[in-house]
């Protein structure tokens, strides 16, 4: 950061002809990665026969990981640690030429640790995942939409239901935290960058090499054990597992990374006068979502790790005849799995509460309520895991105990509705685009709060669980809520990402087909659920053919109404309104600032002396 | 003069409390949220019990009792949030402007104070319900331990099959004597099934080498569906089968049938 500084005021356009660095980029990091990729699969597979299950296993996941190094390597991520081993360091001029200032359009491609081109980056990976994801989403309620079609082949669609979910829960664990916790985070606190610019494009460089892992799931007969990929039938099923096994491990690595540098971001680098009482709410919410990540993901790497040894040594971990058990799975997972389900809520929240204030025009109420909330969700995650394996047989015992810590988290999540209801009292909203996102929140937070209430609870949860009940609950929770929330701090902080207004007709009309479609979707889908529908299921009798149909229906207008607003984003990246520079008249730091950002954010940098909230008029 | 006029025109805490139920702000939003709390406790009576399959064992009928109370714990939570959410939405400011700023209240130390008990006293009622629930279906089910008829129930993949070891039956359909306690003691062969009853309420994972027990009290004659609740792999959409709440007779006669020995 400090050789930036001192070479902002007196910038020479950086142009280290010599340097390695400016003849990488992406395209190298292809070449490259591919040619890890075959060699390594020619070479192991001359050794190893991979007819036999786990000598293949070992050569595939193998091939998957110098992919991703291959990568890593060939877009130049190894280059400032292999300076650092021979006692040297990039020199001031490399070190401007990768936060890529003056290079256009060709930086978005490069090794780059500008924070803004590493949110724009994160941005684009959202809208290809979400876009990939939401595409399955549609085949499976295709499949859905009559009992007895065959659509698709039960082994497809088993696959397209586990990589829709996953694809899904990694585009929703980065949605808030990718695009907006690097673009404008930074921005938000008063920072020029992030703590380690080049960890930051580390993180995402090694999420991108998951991206192609991922999808060559497909090409290996795909994954039939749903996004949980519970053993022992993660162990049973074929090579497609190997891909989500080292996309997972991947993607925690990319978490890792990007988990401990938002954190230390936000501890080291607040302007002056930042203090832990004004710091604006959606930092809060993404560093505390980070941070319990950093605890979280490892528990499902390690579990992948055993997975991969199951299949790849026979170490059998998970297999009850050698004295393991798939139990140890579950825990592993969940032990992840509930945490991660508010790493995902918690940034989408936080947003909507950033929004509040700005379109009430009041202060927000209850800052300190707000930190207790999301405090008390970040706790109380940590002790409730064991709540989705009360029907496994594993200790009847303890589903009281976990029974009452899950109903103890709605007392924080009830916090976080007063917090929005509070600064809405007594206020006459300005019913933008990112206001609405507000008002469906809470519509949706509260049906997917409610019918998590029957699900916590162990004799409701006998008949409820492993039914399209859960599905539709935690749709509701992820979507309903979090995505929500994530879109409408997209139409709130276009202005500043990109410098044009998002295309406000196409996104109220995204906006409403999207949450009317979803009310109809999942409507449908609590109705089977109570029916007694499995989840997961490719065919369903025909007693729950007219609530498959209603939610199939719902699925097409979500889509229509996503596709409107993908169109809306590319639309306005160019031909938008110009914005102002400041369109809300909010009060966080990052409206202080021009678009286009300049290099370090600020040309002086801010002293803060209040809380960003100080909207209203003086109490008389 | 002045000062003493402006001395009058501070309202009292009384005075407030009583302007404020004259507010129309407060009065519509409490209307809005009396609506909504209504809707919600018709709709949880109702619609529960619509959509939910015919209930065949006292497990399902506490489950059912279980889903409509909750809704009428939920539904004055939904009538506050939902309340204040429409009342502001429908007196949104329009325009391309933003709006004029609104009071500038930080906190209110007593709401927050009252919103947090209430929320926990819901929750709490919630839990011991639930843990009351939980108690006596656990105590009915040791109660019925020793003259419950045993039925091994195997999962592999994609088939059930029944095992009445007493009766030296087994079959591919689950056929239960009425009002006669049953323990399940459920096992896979392969990889991790959820063995599901649904008109019965119960239900419990089916693991290898890991023997899991599930018990209930069929009390209503008919056809049932059983089901696998856990993903299995290929056909786990297919895995399924029915059963059969019988007289005692008729079972019997079927447990003859089947080349068994009566009990």
């Amino acid at each position: 950061m400090t050789t930036l500084d001192q070479h902002v005021g007196t910038r020479p356009i950086p142009n280290p002809k010599k340097s390695l660095i400016t003849k990488l980029n992406a395209g190298t990091g292809l070449i490259v990665g591919i040619i890890f990729a075959l060699l390594t699969y020619r070479g192991l597979s001359t050794v190893l026969d991979i007819s036999v299950y786990e000598l293949n296993n070992r050569v595939l996941l193998a091939t998957m990981f110098m992919w991703s190094i291959g990568f890593l390597a060939g877009i130049g991520a190894f280059i400032g640690p292999i300076r650092w081993l021979i006692g040297e360091d990039l020199t001031a001029e490399e070190q401007l030429y990768m936060a890529g200032d003056g290079q256009g359009i060709k930086r978005y491609f490069k090794y780059c640790t500008d924070h803004k081109v590493v949110g724009i980056q994160y941005l684009w990976g959202v809208i290809v995942l979400l876009a990939v994801g939401g595409a399955m989403a549609m085949m499976i309620r295709t499949d859905l939409a009559n009992p007895g079609g065959h659509f698709i082949t039960p082994s497809v669609y088993n696959s397209l239901v586990g990589l829709h979910g996953i694809t899904m829960i990694i585009a929703l664990i980065i949605v808030a935290t990718g695009p907006f916790g690097n673009y404008i985070m930074p921005i938000m606190i008063g920072a020029a960058d992030m703590a380690f610019p080049r960890l930051n494009a580390l993180s995402w460089w090694v999420l991108f090499t998951a991206i192609p892992v991922l999808c060559s799931a497909w090409f290996l007969g795909g994954i039939p054990t749903g996004w949980t990929a519970y053993a022992p039938l993660s162990v049973q099923a074929g090579p497609g597992m190997n891909a989500f096994i080292a996309t997972i491990i991947i993607f925690a690595i990319s978490t890792a990374v990007s988990g401990a540098n938002i954190t230390a971001t936000v501890i080291t680098m607040r302007a002056k006068g930042m203090t832990w009482n004004r710091v604006p709410i959606f930092v809060v919410g993404a560093t505390l979502s980070v941070a319990m990540a950093i605890p979280a993901f490892p528990t499902f790497m390690l579990a992948m790790i055993m997975t991969a040894m199951d299949r790849s040594f026979l170490t059998g971990f998970f297999d009850a005849n050698v004295g393991g058990t798939g139990w140890l799975y579950a825990h592993l997972f969940w032990i992840m799995g509930h945490p991660e389900v508010y790493v995902i809520l918690l940034p989408g929240v936080a947003i909507l509460i950033e929004i509040v204030p700005v379109f009430v025009r009041k202060p927000l109420f209850s800052y300190t309520s707000a930190i207790v909330g999301f405090a008390g969700i970040v706790g109380l995650s940590f002790l409730v895991w064991a709540h989705h394996m009360y029907m496994s047989g594993w200790m009847p015992m303890l589903n009281g105990p976990f029974m009452v810590t899950t109903e103890m988290i709605s007392v924080p999540t009830g916090l976080i509705f007063l917090v929005i209801l509070g600064t809405l009292w007594n206020g006459k909203p300005w019913l933008k685009v990112p206001m609405l996102g507000v008002y469906a929140f809470l519509w949706n937070m509260l049906v997917g709060g409610i019918t998590g209430l029957y699900l916590s609870d162990v004799p409701a949860d006998m008949y409820l669980h492993g039914s399209m009940y859960v599905t539709a609950h935690f749709h509701y929770t992820l979507m309903g809520a979090a995505l929500t929330g994530a879109v409408a701090g997209l139409s709130y902080w276009y202005p500043k990402m990109t410098g044009h207004m998002l295309h406000e007709r196409a996104s109220y009309i995204s906006f409403w087909l999207v949450q009317i479609g979803f009310q109809v979707l999942y409507l449908g889908m609590f109705i089977a659920g109570a029916e007694g529908q499995p989840r997961r299921v490719v065919d369903y009798a025909e007693q729950f053919a007219t609530s498959n149909k209603i939610s199939t229906m719902g699925a097409y207008t979500i889509g229509i109404g996503f596709i409107v607003l993908l169109w809306a984003v590319i639309h306005s990246w160019r031909h938008g309104k110009i914005a102002p520079m400041n369109p809300w008249g909010a009060k966080t730091l990052e409206w202080t600032v021009p678009y286009p950002v300049p290099l370090v954010n600020f040309d002086t940098p801010p002293v803060v002396t209040s809380d960003p909230y100080g909207y209203g008029r003086s109490a008389k | 003069m002045s000062e003493h006029d402006s001395v009058d025109l501070k309202p009292t805490p009384g005075d407030r409390l009583a302007n404020f139920y004259k507010r129309s702000d407060v009065i519509q939003s409490t209307i809005f949220g009396v609506i909504v709390t209504g809707i919600f406790v018709i709709l949880g009576g109702k619609f529960y019990t619509k959509w939910m399959p015919t209930v065949m064992s006292t497990d399902m009928k506490a489950i059912e009792r279980l889903m409509v109370v909750f809704t009428w714990i939920a539904a004055p939570v939904c009538g506050v949030v939902l309340g204040v959410a429409l009342y502001t939405f429908l007196n949104r400011h329009s325009g391309d402007t933003q709006p004029p700023d609104g009071p500038a209240t930080r906190t209110n130390g007593p709401i927050v104070l009252l919103w947090s008990v209430v929320t926990s006293l819901l929750a709490l009622t919630a839990v011991v319900y639930g843990i009351t629930e939980l108690n006596s279906s656990s105590i009915a089910s040791a109660k019925n331990a020793e003259d419950a008829m045993v039925v091994n129930v195997t999962g592999s993949q994609w088939v059930w099959t029944f095992e009445y070891p007493k009766l030296g039956v087994t079959s591919h359909e689950l056929m239960l004597p009425i009002n006669h306690p049953v323990t399940f003691h459920v096992n896979s062969v392969d990889v991790n099934h959820s063995f599901w009853p649904v008109q019965l309420g119960v239900k419990v994972d089916a693991n290898k080498v890991a023997e899991t027990t599930a018990e209930t009290t069929p009390n209503k004659l008919g056809e049932f569906d059983v089901k696998c609740a856990e993903l299995c792999g290929l056909y786990h959409a297919y895995m399924e089968t029915t059963g059969e709440v019988m007289t005692v007779d008729d079972f019997n006669n079927w447990v003859v049938a089947q080349g068994g020995h009566s009990a």
